[in-house]
């Protein structure tokens, strides 16, 4: 097992190499240079040159790129050239925003799924399996974007029940101990705050969680069906077990092995949905920093971001592994 | 039973939440009638004023600090702020500034000539840096400051400046900081800002807000607001969604589809004109357009109003020069070549095109603050204007970064282009075409005209205003008679406030004053 999440780690290494490069690339190649973001209408040919000499973008690109990988590799991210902040404080400052918005994203995809799932395979080809199908189709189709705004409008705009953007309130903010506020505020016992905060966190982590919804939804009923219409199952009910024992302690643990993986394939693609649902709701995390970064050409701000998000990626993936061998002792890593 | 005292638990724990959610309400902090809340697209960029050039910083920054020198509402005429009055060499050349007594910086330090020389100085060379954006335009000609006594300052100018007030006035490069905060805090400082303003910066979350609060030591009268938050949602609607449910106070950038779902809910839309030009340019140095005839024939068959009225929804003003109007010498009676489709066609045939002729304009494909449908949408409508007079006009569209490439190798016959002004003075738009700005990429349409230059160059060392406004007022003329670039439109800054908001009022600049807002 150790062998085998040693190997894993090191896999990280060219996967890891992989994404820098490609965003390199991507980020050097086809976006604006950031000296005209700079220096604005004012960008003579001449300040354009002597800026770039500056902030070292008239090497070659492949010097850039080792200048870039060898600083990244002592764990100096660089300045951004908009902000001339560091991008290690920023991203450590806005990580725990993404963390909490993503984990109780999926906490309600687990929760609502699962329940989803089982209730539209226990009552197979009933209203209420159609009813959750449908709504799941649509949590699947559905672009975050979208869906954020219409909550926006109908929630906040109409019926004035919670907040359209933003963390918590304004002066609201606990104490930082982890950074995750509805922790912070249970910690130090600020229930305003807490409460705050988990308003503000409701529709960003259902707009977010809707796909991730949807499809362990799906996910839980088609491996319900497969379990419940197996042997034990039957034998389970003619010993004379309830209904509700059946299902919740014979049937689901089995069913939800594979579920589990989906759900931890679902982390991953949190991280690429918190891009666009906190942009729309003005989350101040990872994703949102990411997105302005790319609006002005920052070309060291998206690189340390997209190597942030590729490493919890990956190492996401890895702990969905080792979990699953753990939930399934028939699997074994070697 | 572990497992099921955890489900328990958990279970308990979201009850109670959502319990404690519904009686919660949307509970604001204590004494939130002493906060207001401007929500605003986005960070700004830092706010230190030598090293940003962006809109959002600017505003932030005039609370904060202050210049030497202020524009007066609604318009960029210059009035006292820190310096109380000034003098003027004959020859232009030296101004001497009387201080403000009894001003201090929010650190507790004081303000003083000391303090002018090392704002000034840090951004002229040698100590200029190639990522301060502002200081070579706001300080252009200075050649160095010195300190008369504690409150007596005098600029030198290597030649007579008559856009040195209009440039200290401005909220990038020119505001006075702490030469104290800037030893302290280094390279941080642009995080942590420290002037004379009325409000002092406290702190700033990013990507999320930036408070400051009224500053006791304040030299002038006391902002109406305790404290003032900056709050950063980049969702048009979801800032004026913000704002309906009155978790914010103030937000600008507004939405043009957003402008009745707010009025309905009682908000007040705020318009002001731009500080700026939209414009579709031509080549004046080469065929076709280096042809007057053709340049006047091309204008008058385009509609300008119906771009303004139907193109930009009523949301821009129709221009007759290059100047805003709220800009000293902007002249009311120049008159471009306005809309005549049977006029058009004679002069096409008198330049001996009588079958119309085809040509080449290059576009953006992104929309600018001076056009914010983007270039290719404004291409399009002009492309059936000029049908209407045989012109076929071919479109090349490109991305933003190519484009300034392409519109610098003088690609096409025409292009479409705009500018945002900087310091509110007139040379600062008729500069555009002056044949110096040829070689720096300003003059695009590489418009060269002696008068012109002449009329330029007097105007920069002409320090009575009203000589000035009669030599941009020629100037003007010029242009309009030359017809380099038909002029589209002047975009219209936009913001809204709830109806308990008193006193807010957009700058052209773009700016805004948050010390006389109360609510």
């Amino acid at each position: 097992m150790l062998k085998y999440i040693i190997r894993k780690l090191l896999l990280l290494i060219p996967v890891l190499f992989g994404v820098t490069l490609a965003t390199f690339m991507v980020m050097h190649l086809f976006t604006t240079d950031p000296t005209e973001i700079i220096l604005g209408q004012h960008a003579t040919t001449q300040r354009v040159e002597a800026l770039r000499e500056e902030l070292g973008l008239n090497k070659p690109i492949y010097v850039q790129f080792g200048d870039y990988l060898s600083n990244a590799l002592q764990g100096d991210l660089g300045k951004s050239v908009i902000t001339k902040t560091s991008i290690t404080d920023e991203l450590m400052r806005r990580f725990p925003a993404t963390v909490e918005l993503a984990l109780t994203a999926i906490f309600i995809a687990t929760i609502m799924g699962i329940l989803f799932g089982v209730i539209s395979a226990v009552k197979q080809n009933s209203i209420y399996d159609y009813g959750t199908m449908v709504t799941a189709l649509l949590g699947v189709s559905m672009p975050i974007f979208w869906l954020g705004l219409m909550m926006i409008i109908l929630f906040s705009v109409i019926l004035g029940w919670l907040p359209a953007s933003g963390r918590i309130a304004i002066g609201m903010q606990p104490e930082t101990i982890t950074g995750l506020y509805l922790v912070d505020a249970l910690l130090t016992g600020d229930m305003g705050a807490f409460v705050n905060a988990f308003e503000h966190l409701i529709m960003p982590a259902v707009a977010l969680g809707s796909y991730s919804t949807a499809i362990i939804a799906r996910m839980t009923r088609a491996t319900m069906l497969e379990t419940i219409r197996q042997d034990y199952i039957r034998t389970a009910r003619a010993k004379g077990l309830t209904e509700k024992i059946v299902i919740f302690k014979h049937a689901l643990r089995n069913a939800l092995i594979p579920v589990v993986t989906v759900i931890g394939l679902q982390m991953g693609a949190l991280l690429g949905g918190a891009v666009l649902t906190e942009t729309v709701f003005s989350w101040p995390g990872i994703g949102s920093y990411l997105v302005e970064g790319i609006m002005v050409s920052d070309y060291p701000r998206v690189q340390g971001a997209v190597l942030l998000v590729g490493t919890i990626f990956v190492l996401v993936n890895l702990l969905v592994d080792v979990l699953y061998s753990y939930l399934d002792p028939r699997i074994q890593h070697m | 039973m572990g497992k099921r005292s955890l489900a328990l638990l958990l279970m308990l724990v979201f009850a109670t939440s959502i319990a404690l959610v519904g009686c919660g309400g949307s509970k604001s902090t204590s004494g939130a009638n002493s906060v207001l809340v401007f929500a605003q697209g986005s960070d700004p960029r830092g706010l230190d004023p030598a090293y940003v050039d962006d809109g959002e910083s600017a505003k932030i920054m005039m609370q904060i600090f202050e210049g030497l020198v202020r524009y007066k509402p609604g318009s960029t005429e210059v009035q006292p702020l820190l310096a109380t009055e000034w003098t003027t060499s004959a020859d232009g050349k030296e101004w001497t500034f009387k201080l403000r007594k009894d001003v201090k910086f929010h650190d507790g330090t004081a303000f003083n000539a000391q303090a002018v020389k090392f704002s000034i100085e840090r951004q002229l060379p040698p100590n200029r840096k190639d990522d301060m954006p502002y200081a070579e335009f706001t300080f252009d000609g200075i050649t160095k400051v010195e300190v008369i006594d504690d409150l007596t300052v005098k600029i030198i100018l290597e030649k007579p400046s008559a856009t040195l007030l209009a440039n200290l006035a401005m909220a990038l490069a020119a505001p006075i900081v702490s030469p104290e905060a800037v030893k302290k805090h280094g390279d941080k400082f642009i995080e942590n800002p420290v002037g004379t303003g009325p409000y002092k910066f406290v702190k700033w979350d990013k990507g999320q807000q930036v408070e400051l609060v009224q500053f006791d030591g304040y030299w002038g009268t006391k902002p109406k607001m305790a404290k003032v938050v900056y709050k950063f949602t980049k969702e048009n609607s979801v800032r004026a969604a913000d704002l309906m449910t009155g978790s914010t106070d103030i937000m600008d950038g507004v939405d043009i589809n957003d402008i009745k779902a707010l009025e309905a809910k009682g908000m007040t839309v705020i318009k002001t004109p731009g500080m700026n030009i939209n414009y579709m340019g031509f080549y004046t140095y080469k065929k076709p357009f280096d042809n007057l005839k053709l340049r006047k024939a091309v204008s008058m068959a385009i509609n300008r109003q119906n771009l303004v009225d139907y193109l930009y929804q009523g949301n821009a003003q129709l221009p007759n020069t290059m100047l805003p109007s709220f800009i000293p010498g902007y002249a009311k009676e120049v008159k471009p070549y306005d809309y005549n489709i049977e006029e058009a066609k004679k002069l096409l045939a008198e330049a001996g095109y009588a079958n119309g002729f085809e040509f080449t304009a290059i576009t953006y494909s992104n929309p600018r603050p001076y056009n914010p449908v983007n270039g290719e949408k404004l291409a399009a409508a002009i492309q059936a204007d000029l049908a209407k007079i045989g012109v076929k006009m071919n479109i090349k569209s490109y991305p933003w970064k190519e484009y300034k490439q392409v519109l610098n190798d003088g690609e096409g016959d025409a292009y479409f282009y705009g500018w945002i002004g900087d310091n509110g003075d007139p040379d600062n738009f008729l500069m555009l075409l002056e044949t110096a700005n040829i070689k720096g990429s300003l003059n695009s349409s590489k418009y060269s005209n002696p008068k012109m230059d002449e009329l330029l160059a007097q105007g920069r060392t002409t320090l009575d205003p009203a000589k000035r406004v009669a030599i941009y007022t020629e100037a003007q003329k010029i242009a309009a008679e030359d017809a380099p670039w038909v002029l589209i439109s002047h975009s219209i800054d936009m913001a809204a406030h709830r109806p308990n908001v008193k006193g807010f009022a957009l700058h052209p600049t773009g700016v805004h004053w948050l010390d006389i807002v109360s609510k």
